[in-house]
């Protein structure tokens, strides 16, 4: 039963994905882009990662996603133009994407020893995470809080508003 | 995973569901009849004894009426948005815990669809999904008005989800769990003896701001800017007709009781009945189901009492400013949200947690 | 995964209700294609330029700055969660968010001096 849902959440995420890339519309791209966070949020619910999973809706499809959408809202996207894929490039794409996920997957397999099961490991827990979030990783949390402050005022430094907005 | 464990799971969501749905109805006729004893006038009096069947007509006439698409629109969208707003106002009354369990068919049943041990976030989450409706539909329209009235509600919204999830980590501090089922079932009892053990006595100051967001959240007055009849015409959704206007108001009303729902379980108590304890009750009654009742009784009541003060601040206040409404948010509430957090950080340390 | 179940079964209903919706208005309402009744609506005159707007910055840094902001507020969630608990071994935690909170109190003041959030 189990595996019956993963098999259909799994199929979800990577048909939305494939749906991001090969979309004509952009705006498409970015509603697929929202149902691929659903699927993958559905798939830590399956591990019992219940905090990732609603931490990746709140912040990925809820405000990452969104900014996209405002982005694309804003500036006027023309239709691009329709241009025919040569076959060579996909054969080519396609053989170079078969190879990274078979080396991917070797290299997984090694590290990993076997392939996780869809058992909930007792580790997971939102509180065994907080508490190692503020104990054994504080200084990465604090580090990224400055990372985060960094990265406010280059926005501003970035996009700054025109001198001739006058309040 | 018995059929009768599909059953009741079923029976859960499909009731908790309608009930919701069900207070859209309700809910346009108090705010037409509130809004007319507000303004001294009688409100809708002809269908049927005192109004009561004016929802039935209005429903009827969205039902009814012609499903206009413009132009150069992008159909899929123009047609997706109001569902967009709608899925995520189903989908999060989800969380809400609105009694203790009852006991049917030999099982224990808690009354609240899923109980997440992270409920609070993600009724934080599915909310913050809300905003994709509002923007896809002004965007969808074609029309440059509701271009703007979509850009600027969606900056609301996105501007308020932070001071509600500041006022969301208080809580979180206050209560040391993110179940919203644990926080009701923790504000038992009374504090000091004399006051019920709520929420809002640990909290008043999150309590305030998790109020005024929630205004801004749902698009409500004083903060309804990208709908105001005045101004933008009907702002994002100026070009929707019949049923799809229908269905972004049922979005809107749904997001109201869900709120209101947060409110009284965040901060008051949830089903509890102010300084009667349910072991007590239990007693009293002795039967687990009638006690269920009643807890869902209070739960309802207190939830309307919010839904009522909705109506009213509606019709009482004058309209934000746009710049206003921003410089609320990111100048006051978050800040105010901050120092509540560092307070109450404080006073837990002193207190030796509080 | 027992709690998950009537979580799925929410949602294929209020899919279900989506579709019921959607379905109802076409079957039910009348189709009278009027031109008139599809141009943009702007107080009844004839639209007059593209439906684009131009652009303003403001909106965009008003995204960016949530989603940074929400960042922060979703590092917050964790620390609430186990602060009370961890009282008991003294006040590591609370000195852990009076510097995470300084550093996003200066971020805000930056926001707020800039005065970027003054939009006509």
């Amino acid at each position: 039963m189990k595996e019956a849902v993963f098999t259909f959440f799994s199929l979800f995420t990577l048909l939305t994905a494939a749906g991001v890339i090969l979309s004509r519309n952009i705006i498409y791209s970015a509603f697929n882009l929202v149902l691929c966070f659903f699927g993958l949020a559905s798939l830590y619910l399956l591990w019992g990662a219940t905090f990732l999973s609603m931490i990746q809706i709140l912040i990925y499809a809820g405000a990452i996603v969104v900014l996209f959408v405002f982005v694309v809202m804003l500036l006027n996207f023309e239709k691009p133009t329709e241009q025919k894929t040569r076959f060579s490039i996909i054969v080519l794409s396609s053989a170079g994407v078969w190879t990274l996920a078979l080396i991917l997957l070797r290299v997984l397999s090694k590290s990993l020893g076997e392939i996780p099961s869809l058992e909930t490991p007792a580790k997971a827990s939102v509180r065994t995470i907080s508490k190692l979030l503020f104990s054994q990783y504080l200084w990465p949390f604090e580090v990224l809080t400055v990372f985060l402050l960094a990265l406010i005022v280059g926005i501003f430094v970035l996009a700054r508003p025109e001198k001739e907005e006058t309040p | 995973m018995t059929l009768i464990d599909f059953i009741i799971a079923a029976l859960k969501a499909i009731v908790i569901l309608v009930a919701v749905i069900q207070v859209v109805p309700v809910m346009i006729y108090v705010e037409r009849k509130v809004a007319a004893l507000i303004q001294d006038r009688p409100g809708p009096n002809r269908v049927g004894p005192f109004g009561l069947l004016q929802p039935v007509a209005d429903a009827l006439k969205f039902l009814l009426k012609e499903d206009p698409i413009p132009h150069y629109t992008n159909r899929l969208l123009y047609t997706l948005a109001p569902f967009l707003s709608l899925i995520p106002a189903c989908l999060v009354i989800a969380a809400l815990p609105i009694a203790d369990k009852a006991v049917l068919f030999g099982r224990e049943i808690t009354i609240q669809i899923a109980d997440l041990d992270v409920s609070l976030i993600y009724v934080l989450a599915i909310g913050s999904l809300g905003v994709y409706g509002i923007l896809f539909g002004g965007w969808a329209s074609n029309n440059k008005f509701s271009l703007i009235g979509s850009l600027r509600s969606a900056s609301q919204m996105v501007s308020y989800e932070l001071p509600l999830g500041l006022a969301a980590v208080g809580a979180v501090m206050v209560f040391g769990t993110f179940s919203l089922r644990e926080m009701v079932i923790q504000q038992e009892g009374t504090l000091l003896g004399i006051l019920p053990n709520w929420g809002v006595f640990y909290q008043p100051i999150g309590f305030l701001i998790f109020l005024v967001a929630s205004f801004a959240e749902t698009n409500r007055l004083p903060f309804d800017l990208p709908e105001s009849e005045a101004e933008l015409v009907a702002g994002f959704h100026t070009e929707y007709g019949s049923m799809k206007f229908a269905t972004f108001f049922m979005a809107e009303y749904m997001n109201l009781a869900t709120m209101s729902g947060l409110m009284t379980v965040i901060y008051f108590g949830g089903w509890h009945l102010p300084w009667v304890s349910d072991a007590k009750l239990l007693e009293i009654l002795g039967s687990q189901n009638l006690l269920c009742i009643i807890q869902v009784a209070t739960y309802i009541f207190k939830v309307s009492v919010f839904m009522f003060l909705y109506v009213l601040i509606r019709w009482t206040l004058p309209r934000f400013r746009f710049d206003q409404l921003l410089t609320l948010s990111w100048g006051s509430l978050i800040p105010i949200g901050l120092i509540n957090i560092v307070v109450s950080a404080v006073l837990m340390y002193v207190l030796g947690g509080k | 995964m027992e709690t998950l179940l009537p979580l799925a079964i929410l949602l294929v209903v209020t899919l279900l209700l989506c579709a019921g919706i959607l379905i109802v208005t076409q079957v039910l309402g009348p189709k009278n294609p009027v031109p008139s009744r599809f141009e943009a609506y702007e107080c009844g005159i004839k639209p007059e330029s593209g439906s684009h707007v131009p652009f303003k910055s403001s909106f965009y840094l008003i995204a960016v700055l949530f989603l940074l902001f929400d960042v922060e507020a979703a590092f917050f969630l964790p620390w609430a969660l186990v602060y009370k608990d961890s009282l008991a071994e003294g006040p590591a935690l609370l000195w852990a968010l009076l510097v995470y909170l300084g550093l996003m109190a200066v971020g805000l003041v930056y926001i707020l001096q800039k005065k970027i959030l003054r939009l006509n």
